[in-house]
């Protein structure tokens, strides 16, 4: 599916591009190919659709949206895809997804809200629950980041020394 | 809030998804907002300074690249928080970690090669920590993820 040199290019992408005026012919350079053959490459892992997504990764918290909840809902498996596309399209809706309810855990939709403040997040879901009238939810403020990274997909092997 | 200007924001709106791919990204950039190539480097290098800037980089659909995802919830007393944090952030799979206001309080995302290898990581973090209220939460529907933060 992938080859050899389609997992160096995505190990290459993966983290932080230079902020210089080649910055993908720094990285081919890197790889030992040219830099036309990275620009190709990263292109076709687009079109394939593997990329979700190409660009900037922002912190909110710096750039004015302070908080974020995690809403964990009860939804009638019945309603779940209505109630789902729904939630999605509000734009405060970063992330909304169907999960499998547990038996200690019985939530079946999460959306993920982001907004500048606590009582702001509150008021938007009171909005989602009130237009989707799903009333059993519990909502998870984050009290504290304890890890954000990348994942690190086919990681070259560490340089050795010369 | 230390975004000052419009033309940072507009920047920063310009950034989050389809990045250019061509030889000089920077000055494709600069094109479509009517700046200089210099300025636009100039200024990307300071959000980044600010820490507005996390990357710049691809984001990756774990599934498509042979990988399988999936959100973990556990309930850990909180003098065990930071033990627990750094026997499960040690796991490259673990990308994203949070404590949240809930019984269950500790909830990350682990990302590996398939379901199987999760589950035995899940169980030799319960054995290393004494946790055992760990619960395993895959997607089987997505309705939304979101591409950027208009500012």
């Amino acid at each position: 599916m992938l080859t050899e040199l389609e997992k160096k290019i995505i190990a290459s992408i993966q983290g932080d591009i230079p902020v210089t005026e080649r910055p993908y012919l720094e990285i081919a350079d890197g790889l030992g190919i040219s830099e036309n053959a990275l620009l190709e490459g990263i292109k076709s892992l687009c079109d394939r659709k593997m990329i979700r997504r190409f660009g900037a990764t922002l912190r909110h918290q710096k750039s004015g949206f302070q908080a974020n909840a995690m809403v964990a809902w009860r939804v009638d498996e019945k309603r779940i895809d209505e109630v789902g596309t729904q939630m999605a399209s509000f734009q405060a809706v970063s992330h909304c997804y169907r999960r499998n309810p547990t038996d200690r855990w019985p939530y079946n939709l999460y959306t993920m809200i982001h907004a500048k403040d606590e009582a702001s997040c509150r008021e938007i879901v009171r909005k989602l629950s009130k237009e989707t009238m799903v009333d059993r939810f519990a909502i998870l403020f984050s009290r504290r980041e304890l890890k954000k990274t990348s994942m690190e997909y086919f990681p070259l092997p560490s340089e050795n020394e010369t | 809030m230390s975004l000052t200007d419009t033309t940072d924001r507009a920047i920063l709106n310009r950034i989050q998804s389809h990045f250019p791919i061509t030889p000089q990204p920077y000055l494709s950039i600069a094109n479509d907002l009517g700046l200089t190539e210099a300025e636009v480097i100039e200024r990307i290098r300071r959000l980044k300074e600010n820490g507005i800037i996390r990357r710049i980089g691809a984001n990756f659909i774990p599934n498509k690249l042979g990988f399988v995802s999936t959100l973990c919830a556990a309930r850990v007393p909180e003098d065990k928080i930071d033990s627990f944090a750094d026997a499960i952030n040690r796991y490259p799979g673990v990308t994203h970690n949070y404590q949240r206001d809930h019984e269950f309080n500790i909830w990350f995302t682990f990302i590996a090669p398939s379901m199987e290898e999760i589950d035995n990581n899940l169980q030799n973090i319960s054995r290393e920590t004494g946790i055992s209220d760990i619960i395993s939460l895959p997607a089987t529907k997505t309705y939304k993820i979101k591409a950027k933060f208009d500012l």
